[in-house]
């Protein structure tokens, strides 16, 4: 397995064609491939549950936080806007967990029932692997004793590595013929599998954020004053921030 | 007056523009006192006809004096009296003339200060040079005075003197006046060190310089040469300022009661210096703040430590007992709700503003990884669902999506957080003062210095409540925009997100939830139904069932203890040459073996097995005849046998000959190969750390235990035939293939060469490298190259 450089020059009989492993090697390096892929999107696909909830949550902390402050109680402005906000941010996180748990369902638990079989594809591959090294190491045995002389003891075992080979050979390549057979249906199967979860993901994401949009702008609608350019706002915090600097208690430096 | 005023600057004009209203309404007041006096002038008709040699200022003087002077006679009047009045009004004619004509000087000063020096200063824009702190609100203080230069000259031109009123004109002039000159004054210090900073430029002192020396060149030409530098023009309106109480309490003293301006003087005269009071103030307060909020910051504890006196050791101790004080009475005397008010508020919005730039901060970092990871998330599982066998040609996927949270960050960035946390910055110097105000407070209520710290007190106080009060709508207003921004970029992030995620899928109606589960499910099951998932993870469960099962159900058959029956009869019928004793337990592996307990006594038939291996010996037990590995035995040694159980160090070997694949050795004894064991070794090591390796111990459940430590004790058993027999030609090897050594620490290989294999691993036990030795050297040669040498 290890040793790859090694291996080149290692005088050995091809048992197996060479067609036939090459593609073995592709239709497994495949699946390996998709075994990797599901794996880390599987891995990946939590940490962005986790991710989406922290965030609406803490998005959630920014309106609690304010909604706490005693300045509220004060201020009706500020009390509205800040009443507002946290209805907003909770309503976004309910959307939030709603589409985690959408993902879940539909991309996650999939995933993972997907992700369940390859060990037993890696299991089989093994085992023709296996079944491969004692039909090469009998075969191996066999050719030995067919080289040497006819003396007695010496038909005598390789009559025995004889009987000795062939099951290992029928297993061998029963296993081959099954896995060069099934590699490819179970590769396909995954456009079928995974094409819902595909869109349901999309689904999920696309009607979160249309109703993030959609709350965002009622709340904006609903709280601003004629619409204020970006410009604007930011010219008027700068002329708010420079009339702070100016006042003499503020340490300008 | 009017051609005089057509003279004046344009701006000037305006100011009159503005000012026409109250010029008439002056008229109209000066024409009632006008009738007063007319009135009471012809009643004193007589007696001014009597006294008509005298200057009409004394006429005047008279008319108000007539009153009493008609009903007393005339005689009761001195003549020293009017001598008296006659010499104040002609004094006061001299002031009213001084105060006009220095009006008119410093207007004109001012007017030249600014045509050249500031206006020129301006239209260069030199870099570094700041023309507005430099000269503040100089225009404005010019066209105050313009303003009272006009008033002054409406009021004294064609007016009789004993009709003039100054103090009118300085009375209704006054609030623009204060208003004006506080800012002035305000700012004349940071003015002051501003030129001091920039004289020490050599570019910008040339530009003031320039500026002066023109200035200079005019105040010569009009032969007043008393022009010194920049500090002095820019103190000329304080000095102003402070003139005025002067002149108009000079004016005040010089004007007789009866005057219809005494009055007014009298109130001018307070306001103006009330004027000066508040500057002083404004400017003392600045000062106070100043000292403070620079107190604790750029301090050494040197410098502090240097401060530590004993005044300000009493100072503190005596403010924390007032502190006590006020703790254990509750009450502060001194208290001024405005104040506290605005502390509250202003806690309330630092508190609010803290927190808001926290949270959010923190939200955007948590969106800045949520919202890229859950994109990718998509393209991977979009790469997975949709990529046919060909991976398809990157264009059609967005390969690089627009990043919206990207652009969001920035503007958060800009709009909110910038701005909050610049708002933020600002909070630390009221907060110091807000401290310190709480220190003076103490102070004043201990009493300690009396008058000092409560002036102290009042200033500080008087200031924190002027401007915490902007200071917290300002505030106010800021976060309340920081918020509406945050919602406005919220929502277009939600528009751009919503956008970006349509744009790849462009799906119609997605299917429902169940409706996924429904198709997915045959799917999955058609998956299961393939040959080698339901062969392997049958098998996988199966026997995870036969371990548990198999382990007391094995034992019981095969191990059928040798009795001491047994043990008399072997050593009657054989010889002691014959016997040997189990070292370790051992298990049987193939067919044909028999399994031994430890200390168990053999008898060896034939010291190699059918296929000629010599490892495997046929033994009797004296129950059964079978075959058993020949390094379980040892020879019999009948005053050993007791203690034979600790005496070796190969303590698993049981565990490492045991747990051989059973295929591996079907194959082995078929060769006769000695080394079946080191095989059995390697075999198990290549495939040990894998479930497969584990499942072939899973086999011999008796060794399942030691077997899990294989690794740890591999070393010493594959070391075991070496030690054992050191002479052995078991290692002998040779090279079935050329190899070349790429290091020091390698032995290089010709084929077919015969080499003494030393160790079957490299020092970390890695067993795909043997030590070996060939004509006298030493190194590590790969273990696939190496063939053993049979004599067969």
């Amino acid at each position: 397995m290890s040793w790859i450089p090694f291996k080149i020059g290692q005088p050995k009989k091809q048992i197996v064609p060479k067609t036939v492993e090459r593609d073995f090697e592709r239709e497994y390096g495949k699946l390996q491939q998709l075994e990797e892929q599901t794996k880390r999107l599987q891995k990946d696909m939590k940490k962005s549950a986790d991710a989406d909830l922290a965030m609406s949550k803490s998005a959630v902390k920014i309106s609690l936080d304010l909604l706490s402050n005693p300045l509220c109680e004060q201020d009706q402005d500020f009390l509205n806007m800040v009443t507002a906000l946290d209805t907003a941010m909770k309503r976004m996180d309910a959307f939030n967990q709603e589409k985690v748990n959408q993902i879940q369902k539909t991309v996650i638990e999939p995933l993972k029932k997907f992700g369940s079989v390859f060990p037993s594809l890696n299991m089989a591959v093994k085992r023709r692997e296996q079944a491969l090294q004692d039909y090469r190491r009998l075969q191996a045995k066999v050719e030995k004793y067919e080289e040497k002389e006819k003396t007695g003891p010496v038909l005598a075992k390789l009559h025995q590595a004889r009987e000795e080979l062939r099951p290992v050979r029928d297993d061998f390549e029963a296993k081959n013929k099954q896995l060069l057979d099934e590699m490819p249906r179970f590769y396909s199967s995954r456009l079928d599998y995974f094409q819902p979860s595909f869109e349901s993901l999309i689904r999920a994401q696309v009607v979160y954020y249309s109703e993030m949009h959609k709350i965002f702008g009622d709340l904006t609608q609903q709280l601003d004053q004629p619409g204020h350019s970006d410009e604007q706002r930011e010219r008027e915090n700068e002329a708010k921030l420079s009339e702070l600097r100016a006042l003499s208690i503020v340490a300008d430096d | 007056m009017e051609p005089k005023d057509r003279e004046q600057l344009g701006c000037r004009r305006k100011n009159l523009l503005f000012l026409r209203p109250r010029l008439y309404m002056l008229e109209r007041r000066n024409t009632d006192t006008a009738v007063d006096s007319m009135a009471a002038g012809d009643r004193a008709g007589p007696l001014r006809r009597s006294q008509s040699d005298r200057t009409e200022y004394g006429q005047r003087l008279q008319e108000k004096m007539t009153p009493q002077a008609e009903c007393c006679a005339a005689e009761s009047l001195t003549q020293e009296e009017e001598q008296r009045t006659q010499r104040m009004m002609t004094k006061r004619l001299r002031v009213i003339q001084e105060l006009v004509q220095t009006e008119r000087d410093y207007k004109h000063d001012l007017e030249l200060c600014i045509r050249e020096v500031v206006q020129p200063l301006r239209d260069k824009q030199v870099d570094g040079l700041d023309v507005d702190t430099f000269f503040s609100n100089i225009e404005s203080v010019q066209q105050v005075s313009a303003t009272l230069l006009s008033l002054l000259e409406e009021a004294t031109t064609d007016v009789e003197p004993a009709r003039q009123v100054i103090g009118d004109v300085f009375l209704q002039i006054k609030g623009p006046l204060e208003d004006v000159y506080k800012v002035y004054c305000y700012h004349h210090d940071e003015a002051h060190s501003v030129l001091e900073s920039y004289e020490k430029e050599e570019e910008l002192k040339w530009h003031l310089n320039h500026c002066l020396q023109s200035l200079k060149m005019i105040y010569i030409q009009e032969g007043k040469p008393n022009l010194l530098d920049m500090g002095s023009l820019l103190i000329k309106p304080i000095q102003r300022v402070m003139k005025y109480p002067l002149l108009l309490c000079q004016l005040r003293n010089s004007t007789p009661a009866w005057h219809p301006d005494a009055r007014a003087l009298e109130d001018a005269c307070a306001s103006l210096r009330d004027i000066n009071v508040n500057i002083n103030e404004l400017k003392r307060r600045k000062d106070l703040v100043l000292k403070y909020k620079k107190s604790d910051e750029e301090e050494s504890l040197k410098e502090k430590l240097s401060k530590l006196n004993i005044h300000s050791i009493s100072k503190k101790s005596k403010r924390v007992t007032n502190h006590l004080k006020i703790l254990t009475r509750g009450e502060s005397q001194v208290k001024d709700s405005t104040f506290d008010r605005e502390e509250k508020i202003f806690r309330s919005v630092e508190k609010m503003v803290r927190c808001c730039l926290r949270s959010t901060a923190l939200c955007l970092q948590h969106m800045q990884d949520a919202m890229p990871l859950a994109l990718r998330c998509v393209m991977q599982l979009r790469k997975i669902a949709l990529s046919g066998d060909e991976e398809p040609g990157p264009p059609e996927g967005p390969q690089s999506p627009p990043n919206p949270w990207d652009d969001f960050a920035a503007q958060l960035q800009r709009q909110v957080l910038g701005p909050l946390g610049a708002l933020l910055s600002l909070f630390s110097g009221p907060q110091k003062l807000i401290q310190k105000r709480y220190d003076k407070l103490l102070d004043y209520e201990g009493g300690a210095q009396g008058g000092l710290a409560r002036r102290e007190f009042e200033a500080l106080n008087a200031q924190l409540v002027e401007e915490l009060q902007v200071f917290n709508r300002a505030a106010r207003g800021l976060l309340l925009s920081c918020l509406h921004s945050l919602l406005a970029l919220l929502r277009a992030l939600a528009g751009q997100a919503r956008g970006l995620y349509l744009a790849p899928g462009g799906l119609q109606v997605p299917p429902s939830v169940p409706h996924i589960s429904e198709i997915q499910s045959p799917v999955l099951e058609e998956v299961h139904s393939l040959g080698f998932v339901k062969d392997n993870s049958a098998t996988f469960i199966e026997r995870k069932l036969s371990f548990e099962k198999k382990k007391p159900a094995q034992m019981l058959p095969e191990t059928r203890p040798q009795t001491d029956t047994h043990r008399s009869r072997l050593l009657s019928v054989y010889s002691a040459g014959e016997l040997y004793q189990a070292k370790r337990r051992c298990n049987a592996t193939q067919e044909q073996d028999i399994p031994l307990l430890e200390g168990e006594l053999v008898a060896v038939l034939e010291q190699k097995d059918p296929l000629g291996s010599s490892s495997r010996w046929l033994v009797d037990t004296g129950v059964a005849k079978g075959y058993v590995y020949a390094c379980f035995l040892r020879p019999y040694d009948p005053a050993r046998s007791r203690f034979c159980d600790n005496d070796d160090d190969f303590e698993n070997i049981s565990l490492f000959v045991s747990s051989r694949p059973a295929g591996d050795s079907g194959t082995d004894s078929g060769t006769g190969d000695p080394s079946s064991s080191l095989g059995g070794t390697r075999g198990k090591s290549e495939s040990s750390g894998d479930a497969e390796g584990f499942q072939e111990v899973e086999e011999q459940p008796g060794n399942l235990t030691v077997s899990l430590n294989a690794a740890a004790v591999r070393t010493p058993t594959v070391g075991f035939p070496l030690r054992l027999t050191p002479s052995r030609p078991a290692q002998i090897f040779y090279a079935v293939h050329a190899f070349e050594a790429r290091s020091a620490q390698e032995l290089s290989l010709q084929e077919y060469q015969r080499v003494h294999v030393l160790r079957l691993c490299d020092l970390s036990g890695n067993e795909q490298w043997w030590l070996a030795e060939a004509q006298g050297q030493k190194g590590y040669v790969p273990a696939s190259y190496l063939r053993r040498m049979t004599y067969a």
